[in-house]
């Protein structure tokens, strides 16, 4: 990107996925860094579970921000994903990283079914639709499925990988493994944005008619979206629950799924930067908030509202815009 | 220049936020408690009784153990066990000496598989699953208060000193409250009560109502009302319409106390029977020195949770006074097979071989009291031998 | 007999909130996650009522009115804002109000649970044909009617019930007709809050008043409101009936399968006719 000599020297604008991923790119490597100098359990294990809830966001926001699917039920995909990979790991003894994959499948062919089952319904109806089947998969795990799911219990005991007779029970070496899935999960969106898929996935939220005209499938399309974006989410949930060493169908409820909309939305829709600092700034908060006021949802609450009135574009937006000049 | 600047203050901020909440700290200085209850949410009154108990056990010792200060830290889990153990692991990385929780079965077993992989010793106070203790007890998770099988073998007895014949029971549907009822069903048999009906319903059921129904139209003479949480309110309230204490003998664990009767009004709480974990009217030195102390900080009597809390704390804390040394392996020790002579409820042997204390349980029947509309008449008392099989 | 009338009178309390939210959605076009938490405010605005003067009948009065004024400080000052913007954001406003407004919940009147008692003139039982009534229950379905009726005829044959059908199809034709659209806004949205307020405090004597108590029934409500058809009155009515009816008659068959059922036929409903099994299009009443 050169300028050209005799053109007068106007600012010159990069594109905005490049200051986003230049953004990113640099959280990661602040989180690295912190990881490596301050050498607490404590701060490892919130930076863990920050970038695993951004994974989710991420994952989350491929299919809200980008294909604009408003999806109120993808803690389906996250506790699904979890649970896969505690029935992989505890009851047919299989590693660590054949449990992300399993994860990853059950997200991401969940979102497939919930598409397929949702083919000809839209809008406001498919996100109630998305809703109400999460609803189903959390009742049935509880009631139906108990020995499977733990019931309102849960499974403790979730396994941290083994390898290298590293201790990964320690947060502080733990944190390196969800660092590097957290690095290439940014690296693989920010991939897929930029091919023709992600473009098509954009364009399904930009302009469906137009995609339509120019000879694309618009179902096939949601189907990729939600089964990619349910894929990032299961992996996600795997992670939580290696993390936490806990699963719950709690993972499955419905708050679950409005605590992710709500940080990818705080945090700015349709960017990598935006899920990420909706998360961190929402963990965060809390911690602090809970250190010094018993009240905290409230002032939490309060936030949100304000937020939203004034911040549209959430905390990305006002990040970003400002640093689109080079 | 000026955007590095907000950036870099941005970046700043994150990372100083991080660090405030979770500061490392220096071992030996203090003895770090980490009390893990819920403060809000469906439990939220539960989990602040418990912390007032304990407040109370601290302050009484001038907040000292072993010379040292005694610091204790709260942790909401919002009444979710996911909650609990996000906050569990976040406090083990704080280096505790000891950690308080939790309410609910579930988060208390999620809990303990943490505290034992970090070697902490944990005291539980209220959780009444048979695995606390049983099937997946640890070294490090000392239990004070009742279990499932000591109060099944209390509801089974009682049931049977009432002259109950024929036997109703609505059973709320979770791990504990289908193995109290599977246990329960065989003993009332066994004892010649015939079991009419049973019914499992969600936990959280809005409506009891057509449940209720079914019980008094079955011809029983006892119901057996196995709900938890907010479902006790809700189960007792609709039965005061049809005035089901007065046509059946109500009767359940944890089912009736001065606080629940608040909630639930006196038409549908007089004449319950319920099991008791502590009252206030215990006759022992300890407990009214309690008592005192508990009413002059907080103007009310204390209730269960208070009373259970306080009394976990307190033996646990002179236990580790008694052994003079920084060492919570010495602890564990000393508290296997520790004998409390003066508890809130007469003596408590701390078993050695499954970390539970045996203890006397009691059985109380609502009435009409001085000290508020609903109050708890101890009507049974238990011993320890009756209620616990001896350790082999 | 006492399954149909207990059902009935579950059916009325859903409805209350149930209409609440169709006519909200039908003329502001949010989904007013907030619902829940009106509703339990309004109750407990109901026990405190009732627990300071001693009179139900005051609280049944008091607290609607108390929820009328809340909802329409809110549509005026946190609502008007987000017409605008996209669907999500109504997510993100109704979750915060819903943070603060449990909060207030819980600096008023602290984490006990409490306990409207049942007012003396309504409480204990008939007998008939051998089964006991709770006359309150008997109570709450003729209240439920009484306001199925208002509501209907109130939409449906007043001039005001005109002006707001009309700024709900065509705003810009009613303001250019000289109608303050804003105000009828602001006006719905009060009316949708009052009927959460008065559902609280009907709910009050016989559901635990604590504070998840919004968060539990929202869900069912939801699913009224989705079977109706959103906006949709009458529809809201029929949708009403068949989860209280199903509910109550699950709970005597087979209570372990009764959400399962319940979300099954909702999910059939979304898939077949997203519009509500009992509307023809998208309209309030």
């Amino acid at each position: 990107m050169t300028e050209t000599a005799d053109k007068p020297a106007a600012p010159r604008r990069l594109a905005l996925a490049t200051v986003d991923l230049r953004f990113t790119m640099a959280l990661a490597v602040l989180f690295g860094g912190v990881a490596f100098t301050v050498r607490d359990d404590g701060i490892a294990y919130m930076l863990s579970l920050i970038m695993v809830w951004a994974i989710f966001a991420i994952g989350y926001d491929l299919a809200f921000g980008t294909a604009g699917i408003l999806s109120f039920g993808h803690a389906a995909y996250f506790g699904l994903g979890a649970y896969g990979a505690t029935w992989a790991m505890l009851r047919f003894g299989l590693p660590f990283s054949v449990g992300l994959v399993v994860a990853a499948a059950f997200g991401g062919l969940t979102g497939i079914v919930v598409a397929l089952i949702g083919r000809r319904v839209t809008g406001l109806y498919f996100s109630l639709l998305t809703l109400m089947l999460a609803e189903l998969v959390s009742i049935v795990m509880l009631t139906r499925l108990r020995d499977l799911s733990g019931g309102v219990d849960g499974i403790a005991g979730i396994p941290r990988p083994s390898f290298m007779a590293i201790d990964f029970f320690a947060n502080g070496n733990f944190v390196w493994i969800v660092l590097g899935l957290f690095v290439a999960v940014i690296l693989g969106v920010a991939v897929l944005r930029r091919s023709p898929l992600g473009q098509a996935f954009q364009g399904l939220r930009q302009n469906p008619v137009r995609l339509e005209q120019l000879g694309l499938n618009l179902g096939r399309l949601r189907l990729a979206a939600m089964g990619i974006s349910g894929a990032v989410s299961g992996l996600s949930g795997a992670l939580l629950a290696s993390l936490m060493m806990y699963a719950s169908p709690q993972l499955l409820s419905w708050k679950l799924s409005g605590d992710v909309l709500i940080m990818t939305l705080l945090g700015g829709s349709g960017t990598l930067l935006g899920p990420i600092l909706g998360v961190a700034f929402f963990e965060v908060l809390k911690e602090v908030l809970a250190a010094y006021t018993d009240h905290w949802y409230g002032v939490l609450g309060v936030i949100f509202i304000v937020g939203t009135i004034f911040m549209p574009k959430g905390l990305a937006g006002v990040v970003l815009r400002r640093w689109r000049r080079a | 220049m000026k955007k590095l600047f907000c950036s870099g203050m941005m970046a700043a901020t994150l990372v100083c936020s991080a660090l405030t909440a979770a500061m490392p700290v220096n071992a030996q200085d203090v003895f770090r408690i980490a009390g893990i209850v819920p403060l809000s949410g469906a439990f939220g009154v539960v989990g602040e009784n418990m912390r007032r108990g304990v407040t109370i056990a601290i302050e009484e010792r001038q907040s000292r153990v072993l010379g040292k200060p005694i610091e204790i830290s709260w942790d909401d889990t919002e009444t979710s066990s996911q909650v609990a153990v996000q906050k569990t692991t976040r406090a083990l990385s704080r280096d505790v000496q000891t950690v308080f929780g939790e309410a609910s079965s579930g988060s208390t077993l999620a809990m303990m598989k943490l505290t034992e992989q970090r070697k902490v010793p944990q005291i539980i106070t209220l959780s009444a699953d048979d695995r606390i203790t049983g099937a997946d007890k640890t070294r490090y998770a000392f239990r004070t208060s009742n279990t499932v099988a000591m109060e099944n073998r209390m509801i089974g007895e009682f049931a049977k000193r009432q002259g109950s014949k024929k036997m109703y029971a609505i059973v709320s549907d979770y791990q504990v409250g289908r193995d109290m009822w599977a246990a329960l069903k065989l003993d009332f048999e066994s004892k010649g009560i015939q079991v009419i009906g049973v019914d499992l319903t969600p936990v959280g059921t809005k409506d009891y109502a057509v449940l209720l129904d079914k019980a008094m139209k079955s011809g029983a003479d006892s119901l057996m009302l196995l709900v938890v949480g907010g479902d006790v309110v809700t189960s007792l309230k609709q039965g005061a319409d049809v005035g089901l204490p007065q046509k059946m003998k109500v009767m359940g664990t944890m089912l009736m106390d001065e606080t629940l009767g608040q909630s639930v009004g006196p038409a549908g709480s007089l004449g319950v029977n319920s099991t008791l974990r502590y009252h206030y009217s215990q006759n022992s030195p300890r407990n009214k020195r309690f008592v005192e102390a508990y009413k002059a900080k907080y103007k009310e009597l204390p209730s269960q949770y208070a009373g259970e809390a306080y009394d976990g704390m307190s033996w646990w804390l002179d236990v580790v006074e008694g052994t003079g040394v920084w060492d919570k392996e010495k602890w564990v020790d000393a508290f296997h097979g520790s004998v409390r002579k003066d508890s809130v409820e007469g003596e408590k042997t701390m078993r050695a071989c499954d970390n539970q204390a045996s203890q006397v349980g009691l059985f109380g029947l609502a009435q009409p009291g001085t000290e508020g509309p609903v109050v708890m008449k101890v009507t049974e008392q238990f011993t320890a031998a009756e209620l616990f099989k001896p350790c082999t | 007999m006492s399954t149909f009338v207990i059902g009935l009178s579950i059916s009325m309390l859903l409805f209350l909130l149930a209409a609440g939210l169709t006519l909200i959605f039908g003329m502001l076009r949010i989904i007013n996650f907030a619902h829940g938490a009106l509703y339990m405010f309004g109750a407990y605005l109901a026990y405190q009522v009732s627990a300071s003067s001693g009179s139900f009948w005051l609280a049944l009065l008091v607290a609607p009115l108390g929820m009328a004024l809340i909802g329409a400080l809110t549509e005026r000052w946190l609502l008007r804002p987000i017409y605008s913007m996209p669907h999500e954001f109504q997510l993100l406003i109704t979750f915060g109000m819903i943070l603060v407004i449990e909060e207030m919940v819980h600096v008023f009147w602290g984490l006990n649970g409490r306990n409207i008692a049942t007012p003396v003139a309504l409480a204990g039982g008939v007998e008939w044909l051998g089964t006991t009534f709770a006359k309150y229950r008997l109570f709450v379905i003729v209240l439920g009617a009484a306001m199925i009726v208002l509501l209907l005829l109130g939409i449906e044959r007043s001039r005001l019930g005109l002006i707001v059908r009309a700024c709900s199809v065509n705003p810009t034709m009613a303001a250019s007709l000289g109608v303050k659209v804003n105000t009828v806004r602001t006006a719905v949205f009060a009316a949708g809050a009052a009927l959460a307020g008065l559902a609280g405090a009907v709910a009050g004597p016989m559901l635990p008043i604590q504070l998840q108590m919004g968060t539990t029934i929202i869900l069912d409500c939801f699913i009224v409101v989705i079977l109706g058809g959103l906006g949709n009155i009458r529809g809201a009515v029929l949708g009403a009936l068949l989860i209280g009816m199903t509910r109550a008659y699950g709970q005597q068959w087979l209570p372990e399968w009764i959400d399962i059922l319940t979300y099954s036929v909702l999910i059939a409903t979304l898939l077949l006719r997203p519009q509500g099994l009992f509307s023809k299009k998208e309209r309030l009443a």
